[in-house]
């Protein structure tokens, strides 16, 4: 027994009153979706993307936002965050707008817009964690791993767990390093969020201030 | 629509501020003091200062009737302040709670108050004759987090509170000997206490910062730091409501809301102007901001060349812009009715950050 450090042991952990403890799926709303799994979320890819196909972005871009699987599992998450990207990066700069406007507006379209800015800011803090080199491990599944994958550079298989990121390791992880942020500009991460990016400006203007501060509170997580 | 009337009483936040019922009288939650201000021709002038607290006071009541003033502070006390010929004296309550008292609020029979606590208590307040003290029942069941907000009925049985665990939540406070029985509602028929009424949480969770009920009592409106208000109209007593509608806004969060009859809520926050919700059981909708938009061309007044090359040398600027278009500079905390009859409102006060007060014909 003397082997226990006892200033390492969580006391919070142990007190059923402490807010460390808080009950997190209270904040779950009684009307949430039955959990998604990854197959469905992998059915509707498919018809997104042939809708996407089909010259057809604005109704792609309504279909991904409506089947969002706020109840699933990781791994359905993981396959319609993938989906969801490639219907942004499948339309136009120019067009942005106007589709906006179209999925936005009409029934559920604040839902769906609130949905858009969850996506936008999970996929931008997958790239705050690449940028920071840093394997953390967000929402049970390893950013680097799926961004990679999703970009073709690796074969391995989905959640096979961490990777070794492709591209120069500074010598300190101290955060803020200029070369690294250099780097990532002119990746092809760097242009994917400047992607991310035009789409949040875009919805910003619609969705108002309210539609990020949503993002935060939501416990519905994309 | 007149100019709203703006009291800068000093460059510090005011936390909450309460008016008298012959609205001479202004209580101001500062610092770890509660001043009171008089009063005079058309502004108001410090005259006094209620000291004892020895936190942050984050919460301060004037009782219209009796004219008993009750504060709360962070250092986990209230104090019931009454007038005397000496000068305001503090009655101690036993609250009995071991984190920050966030919020306190009359009832409208003035026989109680509740404080809301981070100990995840209500403690319900009423005075003891004997013992010549306010003592305190605690509102303790489902409460998982910070009580940040709450609101009486006008029955002052039913309490609504706000909490950081994103639940509003209707109570009854009922304490024998001092309430009488109430009518039965659409909330509930009989209310012994901790009787809960009600619990709502919206789609997009988000920490409660303003709860209300409507003047007639039968809806009750609150609203989140999830930029949205929701409103619910219950039906039976344990029966889901009849229905809840929310409001999701482009706007920054709100911090308080006020009902003006029953089709009409008043809600200020983060965006530091106030907003007008209309609507009914059918739907609810934003209306629109009550600030003065027109008022806005008299912030930009014209600057001599001298004036422009000499902000230009100094700070880099032709301009400096650093003041908003709205009459309060900064987040509003408390919104509250001044003037109404019959549940309607003539006209409201708010308080904020920026150390104004201000009175607004709504």
């Amino acid at each position: 027994m003397s082997q226990i450090n006892y200033r390492t042991i969580n006391i919070d952990a142990l007190d059923p009153e402490s807010s460390a403890n808080f009950p997190m799926e209270s904040l779950l709303p009684a009307t949430l979706p039955q959990a998604a799994s990854a197959s469905d979320a992998a059915n509707a890819a498919t018809q997104v993307r042939q809708m996407l196909r089909g010259g057809d972005p604005e109704g792609a871009l309504r279909t991904v936002l409506d089947t969002a699987p706020l109840g699933g599992d990781d791994r359905a998450k993981e396959v319609h965050l993938a989906t969801v990207i490639d219907v942004l990066q499948g339309i136009r700069q120019g067009e942005m707008t106007r589709i906006l406007e179209g999925v936005c507006s009409g029934d559920g379209g604040a839902e769906r817009a609130d949905c858009l800015m969850k996506y936008l800011y999970v996929k931008l803090l997958c790239f705050g964690f690449q940028e920071r080199n840093c394997l953390m491990e967000v929402r049970g599944f390893d950013c680097l791993s799926i961004d990679y994958r999703y970009k073709g550079m690796s074969s391995a298989a989905p959640g096979s767990g961490t990777q070794t990121p492709k591209k120069p390791v500074s010598p300190q992880d101290t955060g803020f390093s200029q070369i690294q942020a250099r780097n990532l500009g002119e990746g092809g991460g760097g242009q994917q969020m400047s992607v991310l990016l035009s789409w949040h400006e875009r919805l910003v203007e619609i969705a108002g201030t309210g539609s990020i501060v949503r993002v935060m509170t939501d416990r519905r997580t994309v | 629509m007149a100019a709203p009337q703006v009291h800068h009483l000093f460059h510090a936040p005011i936390a909450d501020h309460s008016f008298s019922s012959d609205k001479k009288t202004l209580a101001v939650a500062r610092e770890n003091n509660v001043e009171l201000y008089q009063q005079s021709g058309n502004k108001f002038a410090l005259s006094d200062e209620l000291k004892g607290h020895e936190k942050t006071v984050t919460s301060v009541d004037i009782a219209p009737n009796s004219g008993r003033i009750v504060t709360c502070s962070q250092d986990r006390n209230a104090y019931v302040w009454e007038q005397s010929p000496t000068g305001w004296k503090p009655t101690l309550v036993l609250l009995r709670i071991n984190r920050a008292a966030t919020f306190v609020r009359w009832s409208p029979s003035e026989q109680k108050f509740a404080v809301g606590s981070g100990a995840r208590v209500i403690a319900v307040c009423y005075f003891e004759e004997e013992n010549d003290w306010w003592i305190s029942k605690h509102l303790k069941k489902p409460i998982r987090s910070t009580i940040t907000t709450l609101a009486w009925h006008p029955n002052s049985v039913l309490l609504a509170a706000g909490s950081t665990d994103s639940h509003a939540r209707v109570f009854s406070s009922f304490i024998k000997g001092i309430d009488t029985r109430p009518e039965p509602s659409a909330w509930g028929e009989r209310l012994p206490f901790n009787t809960i009424c009600g619990e709502y949480l919206n789609d997009t969770a988000g920490w409660i910062q303003g709860v209300a009920f409507s003047p007639s009592g039968n809806a009750l409106a609150f609203t989140g730091h999830d930029s949205s208000v929701t409103v619910v109209y219950p039906s039976a007593p344990e029966q889901p409501p009849r229905a809840m509608l929310n409001i999701a806004t482009r706007l920054l969060p709100l911090n308080s809301l006020i009902w003006n009859g029953e089709t009409e809520i008043i809600a200020a926050g983060h965006d530091c102007e106030p907003f007008r919700f209309r609507g009914d059981e059918n739907g609810w909708q934003l209306a629109g901001s009550l600030e003065n938009k027109a008022g806005e061309a008299r912030g930009a007044r014209e600057e001599s060349a001298l004036n422009m090359f000499r902000q230009m040398d100094l700070k880099g600027q032709a301009q400096a812009d650093t003041k908003l278009k709205s009459t309060h500079q900064n987040t509003v905390h408390t919104i509250r009715a001044h003037e109404e009859a019959n549940g309607v409102v003539s006209s409201f006060s708010t308080s904020g950050v920026d150390g104004r007060v201000v009175i607004w014909t709504a």
